[in-house]
């Protein structure tokens, strides 16, 4: 009984770790640009797919969207052809360049057969870069538009990379190797060497975050643009390039959760969107705005599945959704007394 | 600098010119188009029509930030602070375009700063949400020097304050316009902002109703009767508002 509870507990924070990863995304995207972004999750599927290429020896599929992203932000910025082509030629180069260098790396990293960790990084390279396209294409038009309609288009760029994932890589799941195949005994418990890399990566990921947005003045102005928009603009802040780096680092962090998450399931084309909405339920009940009850949430989710999935696991999903329900009445009896 | 254009029925067909080192002050009743007058010098509100010239150069398409870079600062109305980041934040980031200049030039400007406003320095590791209201004024000015402004614009910055305080910040105003400083003063207290400021516009609805030298308006029976009288009045209403 002991030994269920506490294999429970760790399979628990493990789901836990990954969750937070992508609740930390959601936070950061949503206090600097006020996006509550439902395409979050597709970055996780993208992370682990594009690993799973490059572990089994492929150029990975990402290469056409970060390319036809590039090419598309080109034929965007077209139309300053005519104004100023001194930028439009700059546009231009860095597109290309930028494009080259992500071929070169993915060659360089498949030439090298570099140890899965190396991939990861490779991999982190290529999808991190789609976050500030999307952002280009979606938010950057219209800077001032609701929040709903910022969740719509959301949905959209969900259903779209989605539908461009099955495209890519079709329907069938993909296995991905862990960092370090095996585990430990540690007492009654069997804890895999991944569930440690898991928490290793995510406290780095987290703790960098923290040092950047304390201890470097573009953290700080990071915080600022998040806190008082019109503010940071009077600082001469670029609140446009604010939004972009929050699309980048939120990228780069799903991405990671996808790639630590894909060797304990496997990877396919639709696993995105339920780890984004269970990162969602997380972030819930830190308003979106709040790390620390966002990672409290995120680690409640994670230790409900793995109970539910072990108790009744037909209805798993259904539990961890329903958890919304009090999380959101608990917020806005908050809500109500921080009113009065 | 010229300046005219018409934003719907908020500003009408203003135009005037600054030059480098001249303060002036722009005053009249709430409602008269003057914070109106700074947001869309400032890049925030787009004008219909007219143009603003700046050291040689059309703004008319800028942002905001763009414009910062350009040398042009705006201490708002509402003060736009961020009120989970301390005094020393807000300083350091006033001055994020000059991030690349080192760490010597950010501490010695944030010297400047301290000894100019000393109750920063007081406070500099302290929040801004928990600040006073004076105090809070006071930061938001410190920010935009830290930014080393060309074109200093002051909203209202007396509004809302104990007179000690507006006496206070008035005080380093008056410093910095000593300091060759050239500034864009809007407010309600017509006779403190006459008392600074070298040429003064008096805004009514929207439009230019009388301006000239400030030693001229303040004399200016018009002026007098319309705003001084008046304006008390209207500070009142202001401030059961607040």
């Amino acid at each position: 009984m002991i030994d269920t509870a506490l294999f429970l507990l760790v399979d628990g924070l493990t789901n836990g770790l990954v969750y937070a990863l992508l609740a930390l995304s959601l936070v950061l995207v949503f206090t600097v640009t006020r996006v509550v972004n439902i395409a979050q999750g597709e970055y996780v599927m993208l992370g682990a797919l594009t690993l799973a290429d490059l572990l089994q020896g492929r150029m990975p599929g990402t290469l056409y969207l970060l390319i036809g992203g590039l090419t598309l932000c080109v034929v965007l910025d077209g139309s300053r052809w005519r104004r100023d082509w001194r930028q439009a030629l700059l546009v231009v180069l860095g597109a290309v360049a930028a494009a080259a260098f992500a071929v070169a790396i993915t060659r360089g990293a498949l030439w090298l057969k570099l140890p899965v960790i190396g991939m990861m990084a490779v991999a982190l390279m290529l999808v991190a870069p789609l976050g500030v396209l999307i952002y280009r294409f979606t938010v950057h038009p219209i800077p001032n538009a609701s929040t709903i309609v910022f969740v719509i288009i959301s949905v959209g760029v969900s259903m779209s990379v989605q539908g461009l994932g099955l495209l890519i890589w079709g329907a069938s799941p993909y296995a991905v190797d862990p960092i370090m195949p095996g585990g430990v005994m540690m007492g009654p418990v069997f804890i895999p060497y991944q569930s440690f890399a898991i928490l290793i990566t995510a406290l780095l990921s987290m703790g960098g975050l923290y040092l950047f947005s304390e201890f470097t003045l573009v953290g700080k102005a990071l915080q600022a643009s998040a806190m008082n928009r019109r503010g940071a603009q009077f600082c001469g802040i670029p609140v446009t390039a604010a939004g972009a780096l929050a699309f980048l680092l939120a990228a780069a962090f799903s991405a990671i959760s996808g790639m630590l998450l894909a060797p304990l399931i496997t990877a396919n084309y639709e696993m995105g969107f339920m780890v984004g909405l269970k990162g969602f339920v997380g972030g819930a009940m830190g308003g979106l705005i709040d790390y620390p009850l966002s990672l409290a949430g995120v680690m409640i989710v994670g230790a409900l599945e793995s109970t539910s999935a072990y108790v009744a696991s037909a209805y798993r999903d259904a539990i961890v959704f329903s958890l919304l329900i009090p999380i959101l009445l608990w917020r806005s009896s908050r809500q109500r007394v921080e009113g009065h | 600098m010229t300046v005219s254009y018409g934003a719907g029925t908020a500003i009408d067909g203003v135009s005037f010119d600054v030059a480098r080192g001249e303060f002036v002050t722009f005053i009249g009743p709430n409602g008269a188009g003057k914070t109106t007058l700074l947001n869309s010098l400032m890049g925030v509100l787009q004008q219909n029509s007219g143009s603003v010239t700046f050291n040689g150069e059309e703004l008319k398409a800028l942002r905001p930030e763009a414009r910062v870079a350009r040398g042009i600062v705006i201490v708002p109305e509402r003060r736009e602070l961020f009120p989970g980041l301390s005094v020393e934040d807000h300083l350091r980031l006033g001055a994020f375009l000059l991030r690349g200049r080192g760490r010597a030039a950010m501490t010695a400007a944030l010297e400047r700063i301290y000894e100019l406003l000393p109750k920063l320095g007081e406070r500099r590791r302290q929040l801004a949400g928990t600040l006073s209201g004076g105090e809070q004024q006071m930061v938001a000015v410190g920010r935009a020097l830290m930014a080393e402004p060309q074109l200093l614009m002051l909203d209202e910055p007396s509004t809302g304050l104990a007179p000690r305080v507006t006496e206070e910040i008035f005080e380093a105003i008056d410093r910095l316009k000593a300091d060759g400083m050239t500034g864009i003063l809007v407010e309600q207290n017509a006779h403190l902002a006459l008392s600074v400021a070298d040429r003064g516009f008096v805004l009514e609805v929207g439009s230019v109703v009388a301006f000239g030298p400030a030693q001229e308006l303040r004399n200016d029976p018009r002026v007098l009767a319309a705003y001084i009288g008046g304006g008390d009045r209207y500070r009142d209403t202001g401030a059961s508002g607040i």
